[in-house]
């Protein structure tokens, strides 16, 4: 210690004296409250501050331009390949809705008990008469059992006829063509008559027993007595009884199955006595 | 009469110095320690009162600066105005005259000295603002373990300042 206190170190004892002098002399006036000594903070915060927010503003606009532009590097090229993913998921969606919807159909179709139904089998509708869509073609032939006079139906009901079949298609007769006819009952009175094709999408009443009780929402039955159409299917339903037109009523009956969406049948390769027919709206049996 | 052997610095240099030292404080208090945690174990103006009282050669300059970087350490912190003024004192005047009577350019010479400020300089801090106010929260088991870890994080971060200064000195 001798060393440093030398005469040549007048300086740096001066310089140390008047420090400590400083500081003590802020902490005393701040022990004792007896003077405020806050304007010191006040001047040096104030002269700092300016400082800290530049450095703090300048760490904000360079985090900012690395966040927004050249962290981003890169990210259109992943935005293009999640593109092409959503669109790749959307088609894969849009595929398993459409294997999703031919399941339920084809479910509908299982519900007609083959015990029941005869011999069948499933075929596809592949194509469509083109000027009167009033003959379908379907994907099964001779080669599975398919002939002329087939019954073709749907859970939904009647859908027409074989016309014509070779070893692996066959051409159906939709129930609406004007050459097309069917026995039928009605559900209620279990009168019977025939139903007959206009040629557009509606059945006329061909004739009945007794058309006095007709009224719209009763629904036709096939009667089996056609030799065509197993008995108890779905045939149609009333939808206006108009006035009489000669021997009957003009009666307009709107087929159970849908014509215009068909895409899965049931060929009756069987010519069973009668079925029992799955409700099309709940799939299940009904006498 | 006392040589000091480091370096005879000019005005400029030792100006431009203390702008770095006290940007360092700034930074180091207002927006590393906010932004970063780590930084809340760093002592920036110990470090860097030890690192010109080490290397200046100079132990007015080496007073001056550890005078002003602990008062501003205070002002910034809100701790009690001139603790760390006093202590930062002390410090650069005993590190400008173990800089000068002592080879303190090993490396575990520095990292030991700059253990023991930190110790010191918590020590201190603590005392004097006992004395002048109520204690801040912090129980003393606490605080010696946050020293002991300032005191490494201190050794560490002077380590690279100092050998930054070696390699400058040798280019």
């Amino acid at each position: 210690m001798s060393r440093i206190v030398s005469a040549s170190n007048k300086p740096t004892w001066i310089a140390l004296g008047i420090a400590l002098a400083l500081q003590t002399g802020l902490i005393s006036f701040q022990a004792r409250r007896r003077i405020d000594a806050s304007f010191v903070r006040m001047w040096i915060l104030d002269s700092l501050a300016p400082m800290e927010k530049l450095v703090d503003r300048s760490t904000y606009s360079f985090s900012y331009i690395w966040e927004r532009y050249v962290a981003l590097i890169g990210v259109h090229d992943e935005n293009q390949r999640l593109s092409h993913q959503v669109d790749e998921l959307q088609m894969e969606l849009h595929r398993d809705r459409e294997d999703l919807t031919e399941l339920q159909r084809l479910r509908a179709l299982l519900s007609l008990s083959p015990a029941d139904m005869g011999k069948t089998v499933v075929a596809r509708v592949i194509g469509r008469d083109p000027a009167r869509s009033q003959t379908v073609t379907i994907d099964k032939g001779t080669a599975h059992g398919v002939r002329p006079d087939s019954a073709v139906i749907t859970p939904e009901g009647v859908v027409g006829r074989v016309i014509h079949s070779s070893n692996f298609f066959s051409i159906v007769q939709l129930i609406v063509d004007s050459q097309s006819a069917v026995g039928v009952l009605l559900q209620s009175t279990r009168r019977q008559g025939i139903v007959r094709g206009t040629g557009g999408r509606e059945l006329d009443l061909d004739y009945i027993d007794d058309d006095n009780d007709l009224k719209p929402g009763d629904a036709f039955l096939s009667s089996g007595l056609d030799r065509i159409y197993p008995k108890g299917l779905p045939v149609g339903v009333i939808t206006s009884v108009g006035p009489r037109r000669g021997l009957l009523k003009t009666v307009e009956i709107k087929p159970s199955a849908d014509l215009g969406r068909l895409e899965e049948v049931i060929c009756v390769l069987e010519h069973p006595q009668s079925v029992e027919v799955a409700d099309p709206a709940q799939g299940a049996s009904s006498p | 009469m006392t040589i000091y052997p480091m370096a005879r610095a000019s005005t400029f240099a030792m100006i431009g110095k203390f702008a770095v030292a006290l940007v360092a404080v700034v930074v180091s208090q207002g927006i590393l320690s906010f932004k970063f945690t780590v930084f809340g174990f760093f002592d920036l103006p110990l470090i860097f009162s030890v690192y010109y009282g080490f290397t200046l050669g100079n132990p007015v300059a080496s007073i001056v600066i550890g005078s002003s970087l602990g008062l501003m350490q205070d002002s910034l912190s809100g701790a009690v105005l001139g603790a760390n003024g006093l202590s930062k004192t002390i410090i650069g005047f005993f590190a400008a005259t173990a800089g000068s009577k002592f080879a303190v350019d090993q490396q575990v010479t520095r990292i030991l000295a700059l253990f023991l400020f930190t110790i010191g300089d918590g020590l201190l801090v603590t005392i004097l603002g006992l004395m002048v106010g109520p204690a801040s929260g912090a129980t003393y088991s606490g605080a010696l373990g946050s020293w002991a870890l300032s005191a490494m994080f201190n050794g560490l971060l002077g380590l690279v300042l100092f050998a930054y200064h070696d390699w400058h000195a040798t280019t």
